[in-house]
């Protein structure tokens, strides 16, 4: 992990990339929908947020194990004493940092389209989007597994990546909407459990699977 | 000689759609002997070296390391394997000293700071230590990718045509690190398209031909041959 982290920093152009992405989406979202302020705002705010957080998450996802495949290095690393599973968590905690980094200048970038302020209601709605960063990084990351071993990899990995997430994406906007609102946690938490049980499925399934999916063929 | 060799192949078969590549080849490698595989383009070398690493399963047969499937190697087994193919497994944005850490940490090398050192001084990049490798050579990340494939001490080595890229220095080092494997008990199958001649490096020859792999001299094996002359061509 310290290696993709380093490699990470020293490439920069996927962050920079993205964080031009975030102000993009979040720029278009505030013109086209014109939001008039209070808790429409927050509900189309935390949607904006939500796209960004998917973008993040398909380009970080490839991107980790891009590196891998570009240079032949996973065939070295299937090759090494290198538990599998320890790679996939490896991984997966490198594209879930990486997504956190791109949410975290995504969510000041909202506060400021939005005319949101940095107040208890971010911190409310921080693990939302912890646990929704989590669970799409373990989804894209064993799907990125998978992609990329054949042709256009990297096209398939969004058509398959999100409609699988659909279910997760929905409880993750509806809950950061009603943080971001004040809502009381009750309202947030019906959907937190939606979240939280996706994100055991996916990770569970990743870190069953992907030892299986990495291999040459 | 027995499934307990570091490396073995029992009647290996492999095809790609209806092209035969491998058609019941057998080999068995001792420890501290080596075998040389030679073979025209497409022969099925770099296939057979892929089987044996257990990056690519069989068709058919069996590829063994240290008598395991190899496909299917335990933790431990897969530390005393090295092995170097045609990419190099070295990661472009991180430095020479850097990519060596990297995989002391995966293959757990004691002492890894004082053994990069002087493995990097060993394959002459200890002046690029702290270069990253986008900025090597073809033959500068050679000399890497040996090191790499053999900073870990493996009693077995997989080398798909090591002396690419490399001039006559570093056909020398090379060859001055192969033999010090031998000579501490490393099994070595090694490719080439055609036969070595390098000093003081014994190999048992073998050449991949219509998919079988045919040794030479006629009598087959992996015992050592003598030492090559330098001014002949291996038979």
């Amino acid at each position: 992990m310290r290696k993709d982290l380093r490699l990470e920093l020293r490439g920069g152009e996927s962050l920079v990339a993205l964080v031009a992405l975030s102000l993009l989406i979040l720029v278009v979202m505030v013109f086209a929908l014109d939001p008039a302020g209070g808790v429409r705002d927050a509900a189309t705010a935390a949607g904006a947020l939500w796209v960004a957080l998917i973008l993040a998450g398909v380009i970080g996802s490839s991107r980790v194990l891009l590196a891998e495949r570009d240079n032949g290095c996973i065939r070295a690393l299937i090759a090494s004493p290198l538990d599998r599973g320890a790679l996939y968590w490896a991984k997966l905690t490198a594209a879930f940092i990486f997504m956190a980094i791109a949410e975290a200048a995504a969510i000041v970038l909202m506060v400021l389209f939005f005319n949101l302020d940095f107040d208890w209601r971010l911190m409310r709605m921080a693990p939302v989007i912890a646990l929704g960063a989590l669970g799409f990084a373990a989804l894209a990351t064993l799907l990125a597994a998978i992609t990329g071993r054949v042709r256009a990899g990297d096209m398939l990995l969004p058509l398959l990546a999100i409609p699988l997430f659909v279910p997760a994406l929905i409880a993750g906007v509806k809950a950061s909407g009603a943080a971001l609102a004040g809502a009381p946690f009750a309202a947030i938490a019906q959907w937190l459990k939606i979240l939280v049980a996706f994100d055991v499925l996916f990770v569970s399934a990743g870190s069953l699977l992907f030892e299986y999916v990495i291999g040459e063929e | 000689m027995t499934d307990a060799a570091p490396i073995a192949a029992r009647g290996l078969f492999k095809s790609f759609g209806a092209a035969p590549v491998l058609r019941g080849v057998d080999l068995t490698v001792a420890a501290g002997f080596a075998a040389l595989i030679i073979g025209r383009n497409g022969a099925g070398k770099s296939t057979l070296l892929r089987i044996l690493a257990g990056l690519w399963s069989p068709d058919d047969g069996a590829a063994l390391l240290f008598g395991e499937p190899s496909a299917a190697l335990p933790p431990a087994a897969r530390r005393r394997v090295g092995l170097v193919t045609h990419q190099s497994f070295l990661y472009p944005n991180l430095t020479a000293r850097e990519n060596l850490e990297f995989f002391c940490a995966l293959y757990g090398v004691a002492g890894a700071p004082e053994q990069i050192a002087r493995w990097l001084e060993r394959v002459g990049l200890a002046v690029a230590a702290d270069d990253r490798v986008r900025g090597f050579s073809r033959g500068m990340e050679q000399r890497l990718t040996l090191a790499r494939a053999l900073i870990h001490r493996p009693a077995a080595l997989l080398m798909d045509e090591p002396f690419a890229a490399l001039d006559a220095e570093g056909v020398a080092m090379a060859a001055a690190l192969i033999g010090e494997a031998l000579a501490g008990g490393c099994a070595i199958v090694l490719t080439a398209h055609q036969p070595l001649a390098i000093a003081k490096l014994e190999f048992a020859l073998y050449e991949i031909v219509r998919g079988r792999l045919v040794a030479r001299p006629a009598d087959g094996g992996a015992e050592p041959r003598g030492a090559i002359d330098p001014r002949q061509p291996a038979a």
